[in-house]
């Protein structure tokens, strides 16, 4: 089944220039995808499509076949996203503030609140940091707690914008595992990154963005020989003609 | 910069922690009042009471002091500007200066009043969560007529959330500018200007960035209320101190 459907999608932006033009995408429920391209091709103006953050000039975004515009709230549940920068997505006081401000904002009962946020901590691992101060806490663990912050939402699909950016090997390795547990629980997975070396070998599907454009998708082994075309650097292993490795082992 | 100072929530088990914060700014407010206007003997007996709370809070006297070491400045300033401005019986005379007794001990005073006013204010804040001043708000402003408390205790909780994060980017952009010797430059304006900038444009950045994420965790102002709950021992403390307050008035 479909869980996103993106039909001829385009976003032209206040100065006239596109920053997607007809994409045309389905992505199955459960699925591991890695969006890939070199800076300013549209990964991260696609997106923000998939939760309404954005509004499509042409085209529209289906989620579980409802169009995103009719219900932003239920997107924004759905689609859990985890942006680059997570300094400035972290809004709480706390580790923990910061995990219930979304289900607040769903105007939840207190005791669920509690529950979800509880859980969410658990699964990021994070639940003696609760009482911390978020800008105390290490490159790795903001990480954590952003994707802690979406799991206390319940979605269905989580997205990441270059999730390893500024991330030393441990910290990398701890996303990386998060990222990987969540899959395995049933989240469908889409990852935004141009590092394709920290990722690759999970991912059953790899797509390329060129100047706004879908240019390849397919499945990682077909995709990589030709990423370099598009000035994204190839992994290593798959540059000595190897299946890539992953980052876990 | 971003470091935990005194003037910061510290947890703990005092009384003082365990008190219901709209009591505790209740306190605060009347304490504050009554020290603005008290003599001598009003203020040695609050003075014993908020020293007495500072012990069971455990707070550090000498990171107190160093933490309100400028205030002492301008305590310094008050009282020498009210010895030399009240007339009345003169200790020391020189020129057209003159001090006098009777300055001297309302300058005292004065300095003794503010000094309460901000050890009460630095005892609330280390012993209260930002986030229950940020429910107090909510719930103090929720009669008011068109004003979101909502609104207003979410704008409040992301100036204490972003502060950290703003002084860590002052920090940053004045040492990359040391790193390019900003500081053979002697004029103050062209240094305030390539930091000012700088600075502005990625604050501004970051709220961006900010609205996209708080939207993406549905933001709105129809959330769930606060958590907050008046216990008796909440009635209790606050009897005390309105009856204290109101007997120091009186006295």
């Amino acid at each position: 089944m479909n869980i996103i459907e993106i039909e001829n999608l385009g976003h032209r932006f206040s100065d006239g220039s596109y920053g997607i033009k007809n994409v045309n995408l389905e992505i199955s429920e459960g699925s591991f995808v890695v969006i890939t391209g070199p800076n300013g091709s549209g990964k991260t103006t696609l997106l923000r499509h998939l939760n309404g953050l954005l509004q499509p000039t042409t085209g529209s975004v289906k989620l579980a076949g409802v169009p995103v515009e009719d219900d932003l709230v239920r997107a924004r549940q759905f689609v859990g996203m985890m942006f680059q920068d997570a300094d400035s997505q972290i809004v709480g006081e706390t580790v923990y503030e910061d995990v219930a401000f979304g289900p607040e904002n769903l105007n939840l009962e207190r005791i669920e609140i509690k529950r979800r946020v509880a859980d969410a901590l658990d699964t990021a691992g994070l639940t003696e940091f609760s009482e911390y101060r978020p800008h105390l806490l290490s490159g790795g663990e903001k990480r954590r707690l952003a994707i802690a912050g979406i799991l206390a939402m319940n979605p269905q699909v989580i997205v990441f914008d270059e999730p390893f950016a500024s991330l030393d090997y441990p910290g990398v390795r701890q996303v990386l595992r998060h990222i990987l547990a969540l899959h395995q629980t049933g989240h469908t997975i889409i990852i935004v990154t141009h590092d394709l070396e920290k990722v690759i070998a999970h991912a059953d599907r790899l797509i390329i963005m060129h100047k706004g454009q879908v240019v390849k998708d397919d499945s990682p082994l077909k995709v990589l020989p030709e990423v370099e075309k598009f000035g994204v650097r190839q992994p290593c292993d798959a540059r000595q003609g190897m299946e890539p490795r992953s980052w876990l082992n | 910069m971003a470091e935990l100072t005194l003037f910061g929530y510290r947890s703990g088990h005092s009384v003082l922690h365990r008190i219901d914060v709209r009591c505790k700014i209740l306190g605060l407010l009347f304490i504050s009042t009554v020290s603005l206007n008290a003599g001598v003997f009003s203020l040695a007996i609050l003075s014993g009471l908020l020293v007495m709370v500072a012990i069971d809070c455990r707070l550090k006297l000498k990171s107190f002091l160093r933490e309100i070491r400028y205030f002492f400045i301008l305590m310094l300033v008050i009282l020498i500007a009210h010895a030399l401005s009240t007339k009345g019986t003169m200790v020391w005379k020189i020129y057209f200066l003159s001090i006098s007794i009777y300055g001297l001990y309302e300058g005292a005073l004065i300095c003794w009043r503010l000094f309460l006013v901000v050890l009460a204010g630095l005892l609330f804040v280390s012993t209260t969560r930002p986030s229950e001043i940020k429910a107090s708000v909510e719930w103090f402003l929720k009669p008011v007529p068109f004003v979101s408390g909502k609104r207003l205790a979410t704008m409040f909780s992301l100036v204490m959330r972003f502060i950290p994060v703003i002084l860590n980017q002052a920090k940053e952009t004045a040492e990359a500018q040391k790193a390019r010797c900003v500081e053979i430059r002697k004029n103050p304006i062209y240094r305030i200007k390539k930091m000012g900038f700088p600075l502005l444009r990625r604050m501004f950045e970051n709220a961006d960035r900010l609205v996209f994420a708080m939207e993406a965790r549905c933001y709105n102002e129809n959330r769930t209320d606060p958590d907050l709950s008046f216990r008796p021992t909440d009635w209790l403390a606050i009897l005390l101190v309105t009856g204290l307050c109101v007997l120091l008035l009186i006295v």
